[in-house]
């Protein structure tokens, strides 16, 4: 590839060779910026809350202790909890998947005529809702109420901005010559999307793929509003019964029994150590989505 | 907005003159691909769609929702004319339209600073760090500001007393709004970078090659490849973060209220919290939650338009 | 691709169709094979507390009402969950928790509960003995037409006082000083504190003479500076609140009175000479504990507010403190002096259990709710089961036993083995009973308040706030008020404090309050203590 020589010498002109300096300054100032609280957060988990609250852990823990990790998990609801929310992510992600993608296909289709008046219809629908009370209502006339349905059919199954998300992206990075191409061939919408369309937007599918699966991974309200029976609860409200269960003395003492050192005491190390425990898988997903955005690697793949 | 009336930019050569029929038969195929889709949104976003009538309704629970006396603007009125009503507004506007302007280019910014980095590993350690805030629950975030702010002992707190920033900040009125919003973007500005980074991802190579040959430098590079790649996502989620120009999110604002940072930290949603719904008073809740929703589509319906002419980029 | 939207569009439709047609609630009573009558409960439990499966005396109280409750335990949330599941009229037989159901949703979702009075004269013989011992607690119950949707609770133990103050008496010692008998012989008190080296670790700078718990933007709870009032001879209650108090029978507000003024100004004086904890304004409350409980032997605080020693300041310096008595606004002042007074808050409460219209079997429901009210029962109710919690020691005495778990203290361990003091309950002056260390304790430290109180006079100078029970009509008008007038006195107390100003913007202020309506507000909570203090007599 005789190109990617000619990149190299032209990438030693002095305004590149500044431009790059500055990226990696930047870069590493904004690393350390966010990464300081995070790695914070960490130590927090194990050190004395004491020593925390009062700002003496900073850079090393104080006073270690896993007491916040041994009480997240020695309540066997947490497993249940992830069971359950493990199940909830990755079917919910299916099908708003497969709801959101073949509408956002025919969204981006200019000569679909009823195009402008559903997008109308779907963007009226993230401004103008009934409330909390019709949805419960409705909820209970559909017999959703306490079923794991309900993390999956909900009015948030078709989530209008990632919705839009993907049609501006199939709008603007599928070719339309392909469409004209593909119909001389006798090609199908289906065949089209299924076969052209799909592996051509593995980047925006990542996206909103993993948009999707965080809202499901994030999601307590479903859990709180519609779910009665603990054994259906997502891992989001188990670890915030625990969570509350550990700092219940914030103003109570007065309201009957004295706080103790007990409780109160480490209710900031469980605090911490739940965002831990929380959001760990999910940070190790992000990996394995970040290749498709690498340079290139999409035409690439189609070409190839 | 009329189904029919969808004029049109491109239709296939071969279509004719459209009759309602001809169309479907045309587009059975596109019909059925969206029509999932349709039915879900009818059924959970539509058909609770009623209970709008409950900010003009008072709330009868024997009558059932929409069966309550009908009380007009009262609502509205009462919340116009509530002494706290030019605060809350000032308060809002204040707040998100900061958010807006700090944060919506930051993630922009970015992305285009991230895709600049050669060094696959040490990419892909940036982009992961910068994720990772996104995950941290409100309360615990709230917590760390506290902890980490504490003029005494914070770690922030102490470093701008170094810089001379004296006092607690916590408790300023001024800082209020700029540890908001910084905070906001140090939280998402990772994750909202992801779309752009998709975008990215997906700009032919070829462009890059091209503009290599023509001698650009990297700087001309974003200006002439990179942007015009994501300027649609731009304007689109510009559109969209117009439409929550009156909406400030209630949890981070409620737990960061202290006594001192109230008369810039009281907004629209802290107030619904602590006269609607702490008091069960769904009329009036709603009929704020009303008053808030029509600005904000009003001014989505503006800015779109806007686009549209301008940018020719819209929602529809 | 079109096989997949197909049999997806299917999928949904069966779905939909199986999810309508299994609708087979029904109203018929049920009953497990044993002839129990099977009945649904919810419980706003606090989030220590384990399950409820898991209480023997909980079991027992069951099998003697001859029933078997189905519970939903609710942690946290409750309001956000509330709303859906009252709007949507799907609630279980039972409620139960503290106010979980409020006089004000009573009133909204007229219908859905039942009026317990004409079950209470024929099933509910301890409620009525409640009723005719605590008279409060009828009133309590009583809505203002007479029904009794929501049953109140007594609990004899708790103090006349939430709030106590406390001061390092080893900084006092060490300093060579007297305890403050007046708020000038606080600030000097203050002052050394800060100045010179109170703890003896040889920093003279890491004193911080003063701190007080964290001010809602809602109003004054426990742990507030606003006890200090008392110094004037303004009793409040419950911390603050709102700030109604009660005074020779009349109801005033201190936000807008003089005293108040005059207090503001003060810890304005003591802010500006750096006595205040910078951060009192803006910690939560778990660095305000974490503050106070030092640095190994070495405490931080001199004078703060908290509900008891060990609670407050940790194993390791509260052995330092002394609570101490009210003190004077100044030398020469002769009036009468006061402090807060909870004891209604700690010892009363509204709308402990409930029940629904729906409920397919009536009596039953009554049968149980009764048995709650049985003084033994109650008793474990508050403390847990006979057995494990408590000691039956005579026919009608009972001693509260130790943690078994050693590293717990007595509150945490009662919260864990029962529903404490979030159950229902009455706890009748006729138990004989031993309590456990920590109520013993808040008893001793109490003893400097317990003074002040002798001389009270309950009936005229205590608000009986929670005692009133308002229409719905005036408590949504005296919340949009109070929402208002909350959000400009609570700024506005934080803001003298730190950088002052009370005295030019004082009189702008009394006005800008009285025009959001605090008079009307006033009035309107005049006219229901009026009767209600005609009730009482």
């Amino acid at each position: 590839m005789p190109s990617i020589t000619m990149n190299r010498i032209r990438n030693k002109k002095p305004t590149d060779l500044l431009f790059d300096a500055t990226v990696v300054a930047i870069c590493i100032l904004i690393f350390f910026i966010v990464a300081y609280p995070i790695y914070f957060i960490v130590i927090a988990s194990i050190s004395d809350p004491t020593y925390v609250s009062t700002g003496r852990v900073l850079f090393v823990p104080k006073g270690f202790s896993l007491f916040g990790y041994e009480q997240i998990f020695s309540d066997s609801r947490v497993w249940i909890g992830y069971r359950n929310t493990l199940f909830y992510a990755l079917f919910g992600t299916f099908v708003n998947l497969l709801l959101t993608l073949p509408a956002a296909y025919v969204l981006s289709r200019h000569e679909f005529k009823a195009r402008r008046f559903l997008m109308f219809f779907f963007i009226f629908t993230m401004f103008f809702n009934g409330g909390l009370i019709p949805t419960y209502m409705l909820m209970r006339d559909l017999s959703l109420i306490d079923t794991p349905w309900v993390f999956i059919f909900n009015p948030l199954t078709v989530n209008v901005f990632n919705l839009i998300i993907t049609r501006t992206f199939f709008e603007n990075n599928i070719p339309h010559e392909m469409f004209e191409a593909a119909t001389m061939d006798g090609c199908s919408h289906f065949k089209f999307f299924s076969s052209i369309v799909l592996p051509l937007s593995k980047a925006v599918t990542a996206v909103i793929g993993l948009y999707y699966l965080v809202w499901h991974w994030n999601d307590f309200f479903t859990g709180l509003i519609y779910i009665r029976n603990y054994d259906l609860q997502p891992l989001q409200i188990v670890l915030r019964d625990i969570l509350l269960s550990n700092q219940v003395f914030a103003e109570g003492a007065g309201s009957g029994g004295t706080g103790g050192g007990y409780a109160q005491r480490y209710a900031d190390q469980v605090k911490y150590g739940v965002i831990i425990v929380s959001s760990l898988p999910v940070l190790i997903l992000y990996p394995f989505i970040q290749k498709y955005f690498e340079k290139g690697v999409l035409i690439g793949s189609v070409k190839g | 907005m009329a189904l029919i009336q969808g004029t049109n930019t491109e239709t296939l050569p071969k279509a004719k003159k459209a009759t309602i029929l001809n169309t479907l038969r045309r587009d059975y195929q596109l019909w059925l691909m969206i029509l999932p889709a349709i039915i879900c949104v009818i059924i959970f976003n539509y058909i609770p769609m009623y209970g709008i009538q409950l900010a003009f309704r008072e709330y009868d629970f024997t009558a059932g929702l929409t069966g309550g006396e009908w009380a007009g603007f009262k609502y509205f009125e009462q919340f116009i004319n509530s002494h706290l009503f030019w605060d809350l507004i000032r308060n809002t506007l204040l707040i998100s339209i900061t958010t807006i302007v700090v944060g919506f280019p930051a993630p922009i910014a970015l992305a285009l600073l991230v895709n600049q980095i050669r060094w696959k590993r040490g990419k892909r350690i940036l982009q992961t760090t910068v994720y990772l805030p996104h995950f941290i629950s409100i309360v615990v975030l709230v917590g760390l500001l506290n902890v980490m702010l504490s003029p005494n002992t914070g770690v922030i707190g102490l470093l701008l007393a170094k810089l001379g920033v004296e006092g607690n900040l916590l408790a300023s009125v001024k800082a209020f709004v700029p540890i908001y919003v910084l905070s906001d973007v140090w939280q998402h500005v990772g994750w909202n970078s992801i779309i752009y980074l998709a975008a990215l991802a997906a700009v032919d190579p070829q462009l890059y090659d091209a503009a290599k040959i023509d001698g650009a430098n990297k700087w001309q590079i974003i200006r002439n490849v990179e942007i015009p790649a994501i300027i649609p996502t731009i304007i689109i989620l510009l559109i969209l973060n117009m439409g929550t120009v009156i909406s400030t999110g209630f949890e981070k604002i409620f737990l960061m209220q202290n006594s001192l940072n109230l008369p810039i930290s009281e907004v629209i949603e802290t107030y619904v919290y602590k006269t609607g719904i702490v008091s069960n008073q769904f009329s009036y809740a709603a009929a704020i939650g009303l008053f808030n929703t029509m600005i904000n589509f009003m001014m989505l319906v503006i800015v779109n338009t806007i686009a549209k002419k301008v940018a020719r980029i819209s929602l529809w | 691709m079109k096989n997949k939207v197909l049999l997806f569009i299917t999928i949904c439709l069966v779905l939909l169709l199986a999810a309508c047609s299994d609708d087979e609630t029904s109203n018929e009573p049920k009953e497990t094979e044993d002839g129990k009558v099977v009945l649904t409960g919810l419980i706003t439990k606090h989030p220590l507390t384990k399950d409820l499966e898991d209480m023997e005396w909980l079991a027992e109280v069951e099998e003697r009402a001859g029933v078997e409750i189905q519970w939903e335990e609710v942690t946290a949330d409750w309001d956000q969950k509330k709303g859906a599941m009252l709007a949507g009229g799907d609630i279980p037989d039972i409620i139960v928790g503290p106010n979980a159901i409020t006089d004000a949703d009573f009133a909204q979702f007229p219908g859905l509960f039942e009026d317990l009075k004409p079950l209470i004269e024929e099933h509910g013989p301890n409620i009525q003995a409640m009723f005719e011992e605590q008279p409060e607690t009828e009133l309590l119950s009583t809505q203002t037409d007479g029904e009794i949707y929501g049953l109140s609770k007594y609990q004899q133990f708790w103090p006349e006082t939430a709030t106590m103050q406390f001061i390092n008496q080893q900084w006092l010692d060490n300093l060579g000083l007297d305890t403050p008998t007046n708020w000038d012989e606080l600030f000097d008190v203050l002052m050394a504190f800060e100045e010179e080296d109170a703890n003896g670790n040889g920093d003279p700078n890491d004193e911080i003479p003063m701190d007080f718990a964290p001010v809602a933007e809602t109003g004054f709870g426990y742990f507030h500076p606003t006890v200090l009032l008392g110094s004037m001879g303004m009793t409040v209650t419950g911390g603050g609140g709102q700030g109604y108090f009660l005074e020779d029978g009349e109801v005033k507000n201190f936000f807008i009175d003089e005293r108040y003024k005059t207090f503001v100004s003060f810890l304005n004086k003591l802010y500006e000479n750096g006595l205040i904890n910078d951060e009192a304004f803006t910690q939560d409350y778990s660095q305000y504990q974490a503050l106070a409980r030092g640095e190994g032997e070495d405490a931080k605080i001199g004078y703060t507010f908290g509900w008891e020693k060990t609670d407050r300041f940790g194993l390791g310096v509260s052995d330092q403190y002394e609570t101490f008595d009210p003190m004077k606004v100044s030398a020469d002042y002769d009036g009468e002096v006061s402090w807060s007074y909870d004891y209604n808050e700690l010892n009363f409460g509204v709308n402990f259990v409930q029940m629904s219209s729906a409920t397919s079997n009536k009596e039953a429901a009554m049968k149980f709710i009764n048995e709650l009210y049985d003084p033994e029962v109650s008793l474990q109710v508050l403390f847990g089961s006979i057995g494990p919690n408590i000691e039956k020691t005579g026919d009608n005495s009972y001693k509260i036993l130790e943690p078994q778990d050693e590293e717990m203290d007595p509150g945490t361990w009662k919260w864990t083995s029962t529903w404490a003091d979030n159950g229902p309950m009455f706890i009748s002056d006729q138990l004989d009973v031993e309590l456990p260390v920590d109520m013993k304790a808040v008893d001793e430290q109490q003893a400097p308040f317990n003074d002040v109180f002798e001389s009270l006079d309950r009936e005229n100078d205590v608000f009986p706030g929670m005692m009133l029970k308002y229409s719905e009509e005036d408590h949504n008008q005296m919340t949009l008020v109070n929402t208002d007038f909350m959000n400009i006195a609570i700024s506005k107390f934080g803001e003298w404090i730190t950088s002052g100003g009370i005295e030019d913007e004082w009189d702008s202020y009394v006005q800008q309050v009285e025009q959001m309506g605090l008079p009307s507000n006033i009035e309107i909570i005049q006219g229901y203590y009026d009767d209600y203090k005609e009730q009482l007599n």
